[in-house]
């Protein structure tokens, strides 16, 4: 998630220098690191991926190509191109709703930025479940807007809010709007404020200036909003369980299904989680290049 | 210009409801006297009062805390090293380093917390606080990696530059000056470690053992018998305990900049 | 301001390595694997206190999870609460320690009923904890008419005003029911004669939950449901009057939930003097108080008050029609994908 360098043309001691042994010796620890904890269990995934099942749950270590069978079966099909679906949408709305608030806090009195900062994370420091739960208290049939509504006249009867795909939706953009937020902030926070005005004062209507010199601008933010949100999403599987009733199962559930649920089916759920992974290198490797392109093609 | 700031302020407003609204309920729920927290039955303290004697919550509480300042820490340290490092330093392979240790941001937590549960069984690691802090800072330390990467690709290194003329060696020019640079990016992402560890679930459940559950998992088992209003009530006095540290943080720093 | 940030971090890391030996040491430790919310903390902190052995409360919500975490090895436990299916799978596998009833004197409070279920005849490996059916709350004040089977429940005029349990195999067993097939009958043959039933309910369906179904009935968000009968009972006990619970005429599931010692056990001894201990009259009727299943334990039974006792889901009257589960191997993942593959269908 390389942000492009935003200062102008000074000469570049800051250019990467060869590294010397001292370098690697100070990078040891995080290659240990990448390698025990990040390769080594994928490793372990990618073998159960090619192994039968255990009767009690566990794998049995015969060779099978049965589980990447079962990952291009259309009844698992269909319920990821819905996560996808689900996920894309969750992304665009964060995208919406969250590119103006990171927008008005990072153009606000330096002095209150990081309260405003605070004051978006703090609502996370509650746990998860509850957070959902209290969703669950305000949507449904005798809840809380439901009950402002009536009394209000607005609506003769309660509104079908919860157990809907739209209370999924809610819950996922709500669960996400900080990660989308905070990378655009410190994206548009770089931002030179002399630039935007320029922009501005150069005669182009505010929404012109916007669409062509300050978005572009802070699209290494928005790619990294969009990565911590879209890639996430596709994994969720308790919001959906929760506001959706368990009628919305995605992804996500079909994989705790494996582990967890009734299947007892590790190697399936392992070579569905191998497909993810693989799938969101490449989208990361992807947005990555795109990002540092586009930053070049800016300059 | 006034009417685009005054928008943008509207919005903002109106998202921050969004954001509150679900807490402001929890927080008010914390009150409720019928024990299985689904309809308003009226006003009681009782559940302020039994957090006093619930051993296990307050526990499971001090067991999360001490898991999140720990990987706050660890988290913070390898961010910090690593994003200055890949920064200044053209490695072989630096790029493919940066995407694996970006990956466990990315993945199922599923999938992450399965395959973490596999590797410390074939290793042959007990469960307990160590494997909790690994898997926790495992997908918390790219957070702040890239907190610090973002702030450190709008460095000047005329800065530094600058820091060594005046006869500063390196690890000098690394404390005092780039380092208080980096600060911001550092608390940062030192905030979003711990707000990640505190709240975590699906991959703590697989590398936790009986002895240190956190506060999360706790939560999640009581979700059976019904959510009741003590956990509202340890949410509450969690949130205003670190709101008020972090609010206090602030104000000192403002203090002494 | 830097370094009160280091100084305060480094204490935290210094604290933390302080308490972790805490965590680790006591002197006699029983680590005790069970479903969340299932075993009172009064029951565990009574033990503590007549035996000294401190009691490690692990939880899982699923027999899945328990074998997820069994199977991998990554920690030992002492004693496990699995329902009879997974019993029957585990003492297949030799994953559970015989029990030895000279240790178990208590054993004999538990009711004849119990003593030849098919999963663990002669209760050699396994100790019944409590017992459920599943079966058919109703809010009475909105429904009327009697509802006294699958069939009467899954009728198109209840659409999008059911709860039901979010259980592939329950669900199947209860397609089977109403085919006049028990739970046990799983074959392939047997599902595809199940999925035209199935694919007529599940889109009548608003909520599916295991965990807490009987939030969405107290809610109103839904008029009746198929659930486990504590939460029914619980249901009852909260608003009398209000909720009704029926077996369906077409066959009910009995489930049984069980303590048992797995093979990996550290602490023998002490897992048996905790079986004994819960079988005790008195310390199983403060399970009943809190979950209100069917006590297995008959003498317990006699100090319930009267009010338990006549909880219909607690102890349901008459002569129903109950099957428990089995083991059914590796057909579990077909049901599974059955029951996945109707939902997605039927859902948005």
């Amino acid at each position: 998630m390389r942000q492009e360098k935003t200062h102008f043309a000074v000469a570049s001691t800051g250019a990467q220098h060869r590294p010397g042994r001292a370098a690697w010796l100070l990078l040891a620890p995080l290659v240990l690191w990448a390698l025990a904890f990040v390769v080594a269990p994928a490793a372990i995934m990618l073998v159960y991926s090619f192994a039968q099942r255990g009767t009690l749950g566990g794998v049995v270590y015969t060779f099978t190509l049965e589980n990447y069978a079962g990952v291009v079966d259309p009844v698992y099909l269909r319920i990821l191109i819905r996560s996808i679906g689900y996920a894309a949408l969750t992304t665009l709305l964060c995208l919406g709703i969250g590119y103006p608030v990171a927008f008005f806090i990072a153009r606000a009195d330096p002095r209150r930025r990081n309260l405003w900062l605070m004051a978006v994370m703090v609502p996370f420091w509650t746990s998860f479940l509850i957070r959902t739960y209290a969703w669950v208290t305000i949507l449904k049939s005798e809840g809380l807007l439901n009950s402002l509504l009536l009394q209000l006249r607005l609506v003769a009867e309660p509104l079908d809010l919860l157990y809907t795909p739209g209370a999924v939706v809610l819950g996922l953009v709500y669960t996400f709007l900080p990660f989308v937020i905070l990378p655009i902030y410190a994206s548009v926070e770089k931002l030179e404020g002399s630039l935007i005005e320029a922009a501005l004062d150069l005669g182009a209507g505010p929404l012109r200036a916007f669409a062509r010199v300050i978005l572009p601008l802070t699209t290494p933010g928005i790619a990294a909003g969009v990565l911590l949100c879209f890639v996430p999403a596709l994994g969720i599987y308790a919001v959906n369980d929760i506001l959706g009733g368990g009628r919305v199962d995605m992804i996500g559930n079909i994989i705790e299904n494996q582990f967890k649920g009734n299947a007892r089916n590790w190697p399936f759920g392992a070579a569905l989680g191998t497909a993810l992974l693989v799938s969101f290198a490449l989208l990361y490797a992807f947005v990555s290049s795109f990002s540092r392109s586009s930053a070049a093609r800016l300059r | 210009m006034q009417l685009a700031r005054r928008l943008l302020a509207t919005w903002t407003g109106f998202v921050f409801l969004f954001f509150y609204l679900p807490i402001a309920v929890l927080v008010l729920y914390s009150f409720n006297a019928s024990r299985l927290n689904i309809v308003w039955t009226g006003f009681t303290f009782e559940w302020y009062a039994r957090l006093l004697e619930d051993r296990v919550l307050v526990r499971t509480l001090e067991n999360s805390l001490i898991v999140a300042s720990v990987t706050t820490v660890l988290s913070v340290a390898l961010g910090t090293a690593g994003a200055w490092l890949l920064y200044r330093y053209r490695y072989r392979g630096g790029s493919l380093l940066e995407t694996l240790i970006f990956l466990p941001m990315i993945v199922p937590e599923v999938i992450l917390g399965v395959s973490l549960l596999i590797l410390f069984v074939t290793i042959g690691l007990q469960l307990g606080y160590t494997t909790i802090v690994i898997s926790h800072v495992t997908f918390c330390f790219p957070f702040a990696m890239a907190a610090v990467q973002a702030r450190l690709a709008g460095l000047d290194p005329a800065l530094e530059e600058a820091a060594q003329d005046l006869g500063a060696t390196p690890p000098q020019a690394f404390a005092k000056v780039l380092v208080p640079y980096l600060m911001p990016a550092i608390l940062s992402g030192a905030l979003m470690s711990f707000t990640l560890s505190l709240d975590e679930l699906i991959v703590t459940y697989f590398t936790a053992s009986a002895g240190t559950r956190t506060l999360p998992l706790e939560i999640f088992g009581r979700v059976k018998k019904g959510l009741d209003p003590s956990l509202n009530a340890i949410s509450t006095v969690f949130i205003l305990f670190t709101a008020l540290a972090v609010f206090a943080i602030e104000a000192l720093r403002r203090r002494n900049p | 301001m830097t370094r009160t940030i280091w100084r305060a971090a480094f204490a935290a890391a210094l604290a933390a390595l302080a308490l972790a030996p805490l965590a680790a040491s006591a002197d006699e430790e029983l680590n005790l694997f069970a479903w969340s919310e299932y075993v009172p903390q009064s029951v565990l902190d009574g033990f503590t206190r007549e035996t000294g052995i401190e009691v490690n409360y692990e939880t899982y919500s699923s027999n899945e999870e328990m074998l997820a975490k069994l199977v991998s090895g990554a920690a030992s436990y002492d004693v496990i609460q699995p329902s009879e299916y997974t019993v029957e799978a585990l003492v297949k596998e030799g994953q559970l320690l015989p029990l030895d009833h000279a240790k178990l004197p208590n054993l004999k409070n538990i009711g004849k009923g119990y003593w030849n279920q098919p999963h663990d005849p002669q209760l050699a490996y396994s100790v019944p904890y409590m017992q459920g059916t599943v079966g058919i709350v109703v809010n009475t004040k909105r429904i009327h008419e009697p509802v006294l089977g699958y069939r009467d429940v899954f009728q198109p005029k209840y659409a999008g005003r059911i709860v039901v349990l979010d259980d592939a195999r329950e669900i199947v067993s209860w397609g089977l029911a109403t085919q006049g097939l028990g739970p046990e009958q799983v074959t392939k043959e047997n599902l595809e004669k199940v999925r035209p039933v199935l694919a007529a309910w599940l889109p009548l369906v608003k909520v599916y939950d295991s965990d807490s179904p009987k939030t969405a009935l107290l809610n109103g968000d839904v008029d009746l449901g198929v659930v486990w009968s504590g939460e029914a009972a619980l249901l009852i006990q909260e608003q009398p009057g209000k909720f009704s619970y029926t077996l369906p005429k077409e066959g009910a599931h009995m489930f049984i939930d069980n303590l048992a010692i797995p093979k990996g056990a550290k602490n023998v001894a002490a897992a048996h003097r905790f079986l004994d201990y819960v079988l005790r009259p008195d310390v199983s009727v403060k399970i009943s108080k809190e979950f209100p299943y069917t006590n297995p334990n008959v003498e317990a039974r006699k100090l319930l008050p009267k009010e338990a006792l006549a909880n219909p889901a607690s102890y349901p009257p008459g002569d129903p029609k109950l099957a428990t589960f089995r083991d059914i191997g590796r057909l579990a993942a077909d049901v599974d994908k059955l029951f996945t593959d109707l939902k997605a269908r039927s859902g948005s």
